[in-house]
């Protein structure tokens, strides 16, 4: 107990100073974590109650996702969302399987890797988008249609990856009557669940935290991915009264995220044999690359501009909650360090990058144009112009 | 003029709007509660932005609403927004010695202008809400309250007339 709690004020100061300069806490938790655990001090080390709290946060973390997935928005802007989407999946998945099982990974982790590879950080994409005044810009709406597709591939990548030994349509089917059951619920249950929400005692509370949870233990009980399950309640909650539900869960999220992911930094071995550190600083700098890759392919084929990619990539840079999730539910040791070297760089470079997309993007322009051609000689004008 | 909204997941919702001369104004209105206003004239590559609280958001809608429609000589038209076209002047006049010894129910004011006197200062003192039996003296500082129609009859035939 007293491990957490030491954690909890490190990562207490660690936000304090990140808000105040304007960076990502996300990697700084995950470094805090690094420093008190087993590759650094060894100061704090998990237990039951670690696990649980930890396990709480990324819960909500993907319940949260879950309430902002609204099926008939992503509908309506299905043509934006498929074209930059499909592009950042190509490019980034392949990139980072093909990394992964050079660098000599297992089929299985190279798969885990590319998924954490592919996917940036929503929290920080937002925030950097919010923060840095780029509302306005055109590239903006790509983005954040770019973080649901990112989301939607998350679902079904969740949906399907544990490792189990049931065959995968007998998972789907009890997939599909639990989310049956749960929307025939909700449906018509709606007028008492709205009138629980409106109350101003602590009933609110304890229905969204209590139903989180009893949808996570359902889905470990007869055997579905627990993840996917909370992802799709948000979805299905959110078309009843997304906001209350947010309002209710974010103090959850917000604080056992914390917890979930100095945990997560204290309980990976950076060190862990068999893959060598160059693979990781590799692995990372791919990582950076790669999404300038397909920012730029992005770019070019939505706005016909490289330097509108150069934008997208450098607000989705960050990789971050979701890349650690994947590790902390699927990756190996040697999985989740890599991965949690990867969060740590391109958060932080995806911090001074945004910052600084502008200049960036002036310097390319001045790039393009390359040395300035010499003067042709004056020609004298005709004497015989009249 | 186009007007187009948006909800952006994870952001807020977002109203665009295009003047006629093809400058871009839009609005943010955050998840966190704060909004952003950008304005991007057409033959400038960078916006300019500004965040509000919700406070002060509503201040400024008041005024670009046109709630402040003119600040004459004493004289204030209030719109209320909220309540479509519904428009309210206030006046401030000065009484002369034609009107002193004469009391509020004489003058028939509202009867006859519907213009309501709501208050009215004397020296150091102000009343608010005199009643009928208010007896004015020259000099008493009234403040008036109705529709632009109404006040100029009030001056018409109660000042003058």
């Amino acid at each position: 107990m007293e491990g957490i709690v030491l954690a909890l004020f490190v990562c207490l100061i660690l936000a304090l100073i990140t808000k105040r300069l304007s960076l990502p806490s996300i990697p700084f938790y995950i470094l805090a974590g690094l420093l008190l655990g087993q590759s650094g001090l060894q100061l704090v080390a998990s237990d039951a109650v670690s696990q649980f709290l930890t396990q709480l946060g990324l819960l909500f973390l993907l319940f949260f996702l879950g309430l902002e997935i609204k099926p008939d928005r992503i509908w309506h802007n299905q043509s934006a969302i498929l074209q930059s989407g499909l592009i950042d999946l190509q490019i980034n998945g392949l990139i980072g399987f093909l990394a992964a099982y050079a660098l000599g990974f297992t089929l299985f982790d190279s798969i885990i890797v590319a998924a954490a590879f592919f996917i940036s950080s929503t929290a920080m994409a937002v925030t950097s988008l919010i923060e840095n005044k780029k509302l306005l810009m055109r590239e903006s709406e790509t983005i954040v249609w770019l973080m649901i597709f990112e989301d939607i591939v998350l679902i079904i990548f969740l949906a399907f990856i544990g490792t189990t030994t049931e065959h995968p349509l007998i998972i789907l089917a009890k997939i599909l009557v639990v989310l049956g059951a749960i929307i025939a619920i909700t449906h018509y249950g709606k007028r008492y669940i709205i009138s629980v929400l409106k109350r101003d005692d602590e009933l609110p509370v304890l229905l969204t935290f209590s139903a989180v949870l009893g949808i996570a233990a359902l889905a470990v009980s007869i055997g579905i991915p627990e993840s996917f399950m909370v992802i799709a309640f948000g979805t299905i909650l959110g078309t009843i009264d997304p906001i209350a539900f947010e309002l209710h869960s974010r103090p959850f999220k917000d604080v056992f995220l914390v917890v979930f992911f100095v945990f997560f930094g204290i309980s990976v071995d950076i060190f862990a044999g068999g893959v060598s550190i160059l693979a990781i600083i590799a692995v990372s700098l791919l990582a950076i690359g790669s999404k300038l890759l397909s920012g730029i392919a992005i770019g070019k084929v939505i706005h016909k501009s490289s330097s509108s990619g150069v934008e997208i990539w450098s607000n989705t840079i960050g990789r971050g909650e979701f890349s650690i999730a994947i590790a902390a539910l699927y990756g190996s040791a040697v999985v989740s360090g890599t991965i949690a070297a990867m969060v740590i760089v391109t958060s932080i470079v995806g911090a001074f990058v945004a910052k600084y997309s502008q200049n960036l993007q002036g310097a390319m322009r001045k790039m393009k144009k390359g040395p300035p051609a010499p003067a042709l000689p004056q020609v004298p004008a005709p004497a015989e112009e009249a | 003029m186009g007007l187009r909204s948006i909800n952006l997941p994870g952001i807020g919702t977002k109203y665009e709007l295009e003047t006629e001369k093809n400058d871009l104004i839009a609005i943010f209105f955050l998840k966190s509660g704060n909004i952003q206003m950008y304005t991007l004239p057409h033959d400038t590559p960078q916006p300019s932005v500004v965040e509000f609280s919700p406070g002060e958001a509503r201040r400024l809608g008041t005024i670009l609403s046109g709630a402040i429609m003119e600040a004459d000589r004493e004289s204030v038209e209030i719109a209320f927004s909220a309540l479509s076209d519904l428009r309210i002047s206030v006046h401030t006049f000065v009484f002369g010695k034609k009107m002193a010894g004469k009391s509020l129910e004489d003058l028939q004011v509202r009867a006859k202008t519907g213009v309501t006197i709501i208050a009215v200062s004397r020296g150091d003192k102000n009343v608010i809400n005199p009643p009928p039996s208010f007896v004015f003296q020259a000099g008493d500082a009234v403040v008036a309250i109705g529709e632009t129609d109404q006040l100029k009859k009030f001056e018409r035939e109660i000042l003058v007339g």
